[in-house]
């Protein structure tokens, strides 16, 4: 027996010219909270719509329960896709009781995971309004409602919390979680927030222009770049950047130097006791330090060392 | 049944979309009305008229060589050869048929103008030439073999390509007689001869149920199909835009078949082509169109929307089937759906392009397209009081056009949206 429900073996995508996802090669453990972590356009939710059978790989297979995608019965999966996608002129339990007819859920088992959706997601006095009078947060929870009215063993989320306020945040990771704890789902989550991919994933697939880069756990992934601090500084000038990442490159106890757009990244052990250093090292070059902040490690020093760049919007 | 609840869904959409569902009824209504307040004459100059000719003349055998002469295919075939003054444009284009085609085709407009030539026309100019010898031998002005016929005239008096037509074709007729008159005299020479119309008469009649017809009471069903034919532009936009908003992806991933999509999108879409029916009625009533039949052929009329209906559906499935994004849905749905409403002859009549004969029917070019048909029984039954027997022939063929329509709708809709994308 095998704890693995979905396998991506070798899945490629291209779109003309453009490949989207390259060989990409993963295995997703039964009830995890499984994290996709990478900038716009780095091929997320392409390799996600490939999993869940609303793409064919240019290239590939994909194993769910290792049968293979196509053999697999539909209902298994729940997507909640990046953009809201609802019926703007049915209302919130309308949306959800079609959902649900449409997976077969018998009527009475219906109406009870509907109210009980409604109120795990705060919609219930919202229950009998149009969409299109809800609010943003509000549809983003419907949205993830209906993903998982037919209780599917695997819950896809596909950029979630895209415009929602800190509340409803809040209220969104609270659900994920408990789909993963009281209710034993899979949860693929595909974000570009940092902290919410920190916060949630038990694992983290990080991938940029459509390859994998690295698979691990949040605190693995920390420690794999290593302890220590990061100096964020802005110069003088910003035209000495690309001088002054050379010359702080070559000194000791320094990991990395990157620029990320116009502030430079210096990862150090003991930043603090090499500040003076750094900072003397910059003065020779002409230009003197405008800004500067220490602040711990975090996944987004993992995700810029990683692609030599900080996240694209 | 999926598709009962996504029929009731989509039911919903309609109706809570007040501005949509305003534009679908109020957009053909605005037509209506212009059409009907509006509508005047076309010009018809040196264009040839379209003529269906009854020739019944049994033929007649000369006094004096014992000839067998048949002056009805004469004057067919002076029809036919007739053409404008100083001009290489004929005044006809002659159909030979049976009376009741020709009483069908002026429904149908297929033709201008019926002319019937009776069964006695050649004993009557036989008559005539007897006459004149009569005359001309005895100087006695009672002719014994006194044969007179009557040619008919016949076509919708409310249509102003009947007034032209007859009015062309009387001209015509008088021309053949004087011809006739003094081809006999010069026979017969030195003689003034008999005169004519006692022996050959012309009657304008008027298709029956046809007298008070105005102009408006052929074109309010054409209206009708033209409000049907929109619906395509409608549907192909909400299909579309159910591929464009990820809609239709979420419902990918469900146990929906395209049966369960496409039958549920169904539903509520014949409900409005049938609404359609009875309110673009009720406003053309209003306006001065003269409904026949009452209820029952009501409900003909709304049976034929329907299916007029589902063809509409099924043109709109195949272009969202193709459509990049609902604009450009829309704008193919009015692009394809305006041009046909002008094929199946909503507006006005096409010139005749027969391409194959069933069951002794001409089957035209047009008629491939099953809004032909449902446009035929809708003013068969609104216009002209008819009932089922008198439809069902095109009944028979738009429901036959459109099951084939849909059956392409569904293939390609299914093939291009309903699986994963390639």
């Amino acid at each position: 027996m095998t704890d693995t429900i979905i396998e991506a073996r070798d899945i490629t995508r291209n779109f003309g010219d453009f490949q989207a996802v390259d060989k990409l090669n993963l295995k997703i453990k039964k009830g995890e909270v499984f994290g996709f972590l990478g900038p716009n356009g780095a091929g997320k939710t392409t390799s996600i719509n490939m999993m869940v059978g609303l793409l064919r790989p240019t290239s590939g297979q994909v194993l769910i329960n290792g049968q293979d995608l196509e053999d697999v019965k539909k209902g298994i999966i729940g997507i909640c896709p990046q953009e809201l996608v609802l019926w703007d002129f049915l209302t919130c339990k309308e949306s959800l009781m079609l959902m649900g007819d449409m997976y077969e859920v018998p009527r009475d088992e219906l109406k009870l995971r509907v109210e009980k959706l409604l109120d795990d997601l705060f919609l219930q006095d919202k229950a009998n309004t149009v969409v299109n009078q809800l609010s943003g947060g509000m549809k983003r929870r419907l949205n993830l409602a209906m993903a998982v009215v037919h209780q599917p063993e695997i819950v896809v989320l596909d950029e979630p919390s895209e415009g929602l306020d800190p509340q409803s945040r809040r209220v969104l990771w609270n659900y994920i979680r408990h789909l993963r704890d009281e209710e034993g789902k899979t949860v693929i989550l595909t974000t570009h927030l940092m902290d919410e991919a920190d916060r949630l994933s038990d694992r983290i697939a990080i991938i940029d222009h459509g390859k994998l880069l690295r698979l691990d756990t949040p605190s693995n992934l920390k420690k794999e770049i290593g302890e220590g601090d990061v100096v964020e500084m802005k110069l003088s000038d910003p035209a000495k950047n690309e001088e002054v990442v050379d010359i702080l490159a070559l000194m000791d106890g320094v990991h990395s130097v990157v620029k990320v757009e116009d502030a430079l990244n210096v990862r150090a052990l003991d930043a603090v006791g090499k500040l003076p250093q750094i900072i003397d090292a910059v003065e020779t070059t002409g230009v003197h330090v405008l800004d500067l902040s220490v602040r711990q490690n975090t996944l987004e020093d993992v995700f810029i060392d990683l692609t030599g760049t900080g996240l694209r919007e | 049944m999926k598709f009962i609840s996504i029929a009731k869904k989509d039911f919903r959409e309609l109706t809570r979309d007040r501005r949509g569902l305003a534009m679908i009824l109020l957009f053909p209504m605005f037509f209506m009305l212009v059409f009907g307040f509006a509508f005047g004459g076309m010009g018809q100059s040196n264009e040839p008229h379209n003529l269906a000719v009854v020739n019944q003349d049994k033929g007649a055998t000369m006094p004096l060589t014992g000839e067998q002469v048949n002056f009805g295919n004469n004057l067919t075939k002076i029809l036919e050869d007739s053409q404008y003054q100083d001009s290489e444009v004929h005044l006809f284009n002659v159909t030979t048929t049976t009376e009741s085609e020709a009483d069908e085709k002026i429904k149908q407009r297929d033709v201008d103008a019926e002319l019937i030539i009776p069964e006695n026309f050649s004993q009557s100019v036989v008559a005539l030439s007897t006459a004149n010898l009569q005359q001309q031998s005895l100087t006695s002005a009672s002719a014994s073999t006194n044969v007179t016929s009557t040619l008919v005239i016949r076509g919708d008096t409310g249509y102003t390509g009947f007034g032209t037509t007859q009015g062309i074709l009387t001209g015509v007729l008088e021309q053949y007689q004087d011809k006739m008159v003094s081809e006999i005299q010069k026979a017969i020479t030195g003689s003034s001869g008999v005169t004519a119309d006692t022996y050959l008469q012309t009657r304008v009649e008027s298709i029956p149920g046809t007298g008070s017809f105005t102009n408006f009471d052929f074109m309010a069903p054409g209206m009708i199909v033209f409000a049907i034919l929109l619906l395509t532009t409608t549907v192909a936009a909400g299909l579309t835009r159910e591929v464009e908003k990820g809609t239709l992806s979420r419902l990918k991933l469900s146990k929906m078949t395209s049966f369960d999509l496409l039958l549920g999108g169904l539903i509520p879409w014949s409900l409005v082509a049938a609404a359609q029916v009875v309110i673009l009625l009720i406003v053309a009533v209003l306006i001065g169109f003269h409904w026949q039949g009452g209820i029952y052929t009501l409900l003909l009329a709304v049976l034929v929307g329907i299916i007029g209906g589902i063809a509409s559906v099924s043109l709109g499935m195949i272009i969202a089937a193709f459509a990049r994004n609902d604009r450009q849905a829309a704008n193919l749905g009015t692009l394809i759906s305006v041009p046909t409403s002008f094929l199946v002859g909503a507006f006005f009549s096409l010139p005749n392009v027969v391409i194959a004969n069933f069951w002794g029917q001409p089957f035209q070019l047009y008629d491939l397209l099953p809004w032909t048909h449902v446009l035929s029984a809708l003013r068969s039954t609104l216009t002209y009081g008819l009932g089922w027997e008198a439809i069902a022939y095109q009944v028979g063929w738009a429901v036959l056009l459109t099951v084939i329509l849909f059956a392409i709708g569904v293939g390609l809709f299914a093939k291009n949206r309903l699986q994963a994308e390639k």
